[in-house]
């Protein structure tokens, strides 16, 4: 049995004042300082990373064009997301010093990153799995938000009436209704629809646009067609309640005759 | 590991030695057992508002992804119509920023003050040319298209129609991030003027240098996010 003093050494810390109220450390530990050479070496490690990122994209989009292949959409994500999360950590754990830091500070962000992961996880889920509902909850299953797409015909007559205070689009989606705009201002001042296209094709003659359909793009000259990169194209959409998306009406979906030609599958085929 | 205590004993020019903001007359809180409980405190109070500002950009990411598997060849286009050379110049001007930002933390910790200041200087130097890239070639030239969110868009020669979605998730992504951009750089800004004009940071006292470069540090973090979401994966 020691002094009370060599106990009090031996456990750390005074039983009879555990929060240390009247041993007070005034001497402060120091914190680490990290060597300049590490913080070098991990500036240039994210560099070459970045460098890293940018030569996978442009490689993956060459070789897409020149051996016309369909690389699968993940190789574009998985490739970019992962170089993006090794930068992430390098930053965190040298730059932000988590590796020198307590422990708590690392276990407070990789708690939120969990958070994040779920809030990101179960949006996905629920995107993806739309379309199942299960027979008995069938009959009380309504279509969510609005039931129809930017671009959808006017299905319901309480919500087409209430248009943008700033802009009525008179029922086309904005794009169309710019290009239309665009194209009747030009006509003002006396031009034709092909010096519309010619002014667009001068800058952008890599493919031809998919609402040139009166192909100006041949007509102009332009044949020289180089496909952009399909990866996006891939994702399936087949998990999407029907209607909420698309351009067709859900109260045709139960008819027998069910609308066609205009649902987003569409806008898959033209280019 | 070298450490704080064993850094450089300099003594204060005379003009500002006495001086309360200087950081060897600066003393820590009474509710504190010692300097180091109250600066361990007050990073992990950092560390939480980060967490914070995390899950702000998680929602704009969310988004990101939604909208991608609703409309890819709205997002498609939109990749597209970037491009990767300026976000990879804003990238590695960001992390330049970040690793002159880690050194100013560093120098405040070993009393380096001219080092200090001049890592500081460089570091809003970055700041400053962020924001320019991203105005003069970026924001300038796509509004000037018409690439604008929302019922404000008017390019004439868009291919999707959703494509003015993926313009409104740009400038919100982009835009909240560049405001980040802001203010990380006034409060380095700050921590500049308070050592340019007392020596206010040194080894005993940096917490507001320690935390300002954390906040840094999150804006580049959530760019090496934004960089391949928007310009690369097309």
């Amino acid at each position: 049995m020691g002094t009370h003093s060599e106990n009090i050494a031996q456990l750390g810390w005074d039983p009879e004042d555990p929060h240390g109220i009247t041993h007070h450390d005034d001497h402060p530990h120091g914190h680490p300082v990290v060597a300049w050479q590490i913080q070098l070496g991990v500036l240039l490690a994210l560099l070459f990373f970045t460098f890293l990122t940018v030569l996978f994209y442009n490689a993956e989009s060459w070789v897409e064009n020149a051996f016309d292949v369909h690389l699968p959409w993940w190789v574009n994500v998985i490739g970019a997301m992962s170089i993006a999360t090794v930068k992430a950590v390098l930053v965190c754990m040298f730059f932000m010093q988590l590796r020198y830091d307590k422990a708590i500070n690392t276990f407070a962000m990789l708690f939120c990153l969990v958070c994040v992961g779920l809030f990101l996880g179960f949006s996905m889920i629920d995107l993806e799995n739309r379309d199942r509902v299960v027979e008995w909850k069938k009959a009380e299953a309504t279509l969510g938000g609005t039931g129809k797409s930017l671009d959808a015909p006017a299905i319901d007559p309480e919500f087409d009436a209430r248009i943008s205070p700033r802009i009525n689009t008179q029922g086309m989606s904005i794009v169309d209704f710019r290009r239309e705009e665009a194209l009747a201002a030009m006509e003002a001042e006396g031009k034709t629809e092909a010096d519309f296209w010619a002014k667009h094709y001068h800058h952008h003659a890599e493919h031809r646009h998919p609402a040139d359909t009166n192909n100006y793009y041949e007509q102009l000259g332009y044949d020289h067609h180089v496909e952009l990169s399909t990866a996006n194209r891939t994702v399936h959409r087949s998990g999407l309640t029907p209607g909420l998306f698309s351009a067709v009406d859900p109260r045709e979906l139960h008819d027998d005759h069910a609308a066609d030609g205009h649902g987003d599958d569409a806008h898959d085929d033209g280019h | 590991m070298q450490t704080t205590l064993d850094a450089d004993t300099t003594p204060a020019p005379p003009h500002i030695a006495k001086h309360p903001l200087h950081w060897r007359n600066r003393d820590y809180g009474h509710h504190w057992r010692n300097r180091d409980e109250e600066f361990d405190a007050s990073k992990f109070g950092m560390w939480l508002f980060l967490t914070t500002e995390v899950l702000l950009f998680a929602g704009i990411f969310c988004g990101y992804a939604v909208f991608r598997m609703l409309y890819p060849e709205a997002w498609s286009n939109g990749s597209h119509y970037l491009d990767w050379k300026f976000g990879a110049a804003n990238t590695v001007v960001l992390l330049i920023s970040s690793f002159t930002c880690a050194m100013a933390v560093r120098c405040a910790q070993l009393n380096q003050q001219k080092w200090l200041k001049i890592n500081l200087v460089i570091t809003l130097v970055c700041a400053a040319l962020f924001v320019f890239i991203k105005l003069k070639f970026e924001y300038m030239v796509k509004l000037g298209d018409g690439k604008a969110p929302g019922t404000f868009f008017s390019y004439e020669y868009a291919q999707n129609a959703h494509e003015q979605l993926w313009w409104s998730l740009y400038y919100v992504g982009t835009g909240i991030h560049a405001l980040h951009v802001v203010i990380g750089a006034s409060l380095l800004g700050y921590v500049l003027f308070r050592s340019w004009k007392y020596q206010a940071y040194g080894p005993t006292e940096y917490t507001m240098v320690e935390n300002s470069a954390l906040y840094w540090h999150l804006v580049d973090l959530v760019w090496i996010f934004l960089f391949p979401l928007l310009y690369l994966i097309h």
